[in-house]
């Protein structure tokens, strides 16, 4: 289960960005004071979101899902951001399509195939516009990990 | 007689693995032998030949090979229209 890894100090439920980059700074900084990540985190998903961009129009509900190479990954971790205003991502996919992002699953993976099923489990997750959009509402991380917990028991 | 698909995304790291194994259940469901083989974009090159390329980036180069979009399986929209698209080629 997802919401049982999820840490609170990887929750963060105002984020204050007006850039994808300044997402991936403030988010990814979380990532590397944990130690799930290398200093180079942050600039490695900058780099790769310019050439493989990872926002998402969830049936008109955009959130993005940045994540990198594992060579800068310590171990897995996901964080997530309530962005406090919609910020701009380009859509996966594409180079010229935008989504204004609302909600941020950050990710570090170690093992893609060694967590296929968390992989899933967060892209079922984000497939649900209700779940994102009761993400949005919640004001402390407790809630966040409420509202992945009540879907997953759905699954 | 045993198919393969590529399945490519920027780092082979997140929504390819979903995508691949999506692949997987959809042509075990339909008795289709297939065998995936998940890279970056940048290696879709040298794994050819191959039937399908399934990719969840952008990809504008023409490998002589049929490209199918797995960005579906990520978003959740247009699920049934792709897996349809990838029984028929791999049914060709």
């Amino acid at each position: 289960m997802i919401w049982e890894e999820l840490k609170e100090s990887l929750i963060l439920t105002d984020v204050e960005a007006d850039t994808s980059d300044d997402v991936m700074k403030q988010v990814g900084s979380k990532i590397i004071e944990g130690g799930y990540a290398k200093d180079s985190f942050v600039e490695a998903l900058i780099n790769r979101e310019k050439d493989f961009p990872t926002g998402l129009d969830i049936d008109g509900f955009g959130v993005a899902i940045p994540h990198t190479d594992v060579s800068h990954v310590n171990s897995s971790a996901t964080a997530i951001a309530i962005l406090d205003k919609p910020v701009t991502f380009v859509q996966m996919g594409s180079d010229d399509d935008y989504v204004d992002a609302k909600v941020v699953f950050m990710l570090a993976v170690d093992d893609p195939k060694g967590h296929l099923e968390q992989l899933q489990r967060i892209i079922t997750i984000i497939q649900d516009k209700n779940v994102l959009t009761e993400l949005t509402t919640a004001t402390e991380p407790k809630q966040i990990i409420e509202v992945i917990k009540e879907k997953e028991n759905t699954l | 007689m045993k198919k393969k698909v590529i399945v490519a995304c920027g780092g082979a790291v997140a929504t390819s693995t979903v995508a691949a194994n999506k692949v997987v259940e959809l042509c075990q469901k339909n008795g289709v032998d297939v065998s995936i083989c998940q890279v970056r974009i940048s290696e879709i090159e040298s794994n050819l030949p191959a039937d399908l390329i399934v990719t969840t980036s952008k990809v504008r180069r023409d490998f002589g090979v049929p490209l199918i979009t797995g960005m579906p399986f990520v978003s959740g929209v247009g699920v049934a229209k792709t897996e349809a698209a990838i029984l028929k080629v791999l049914r060709d």
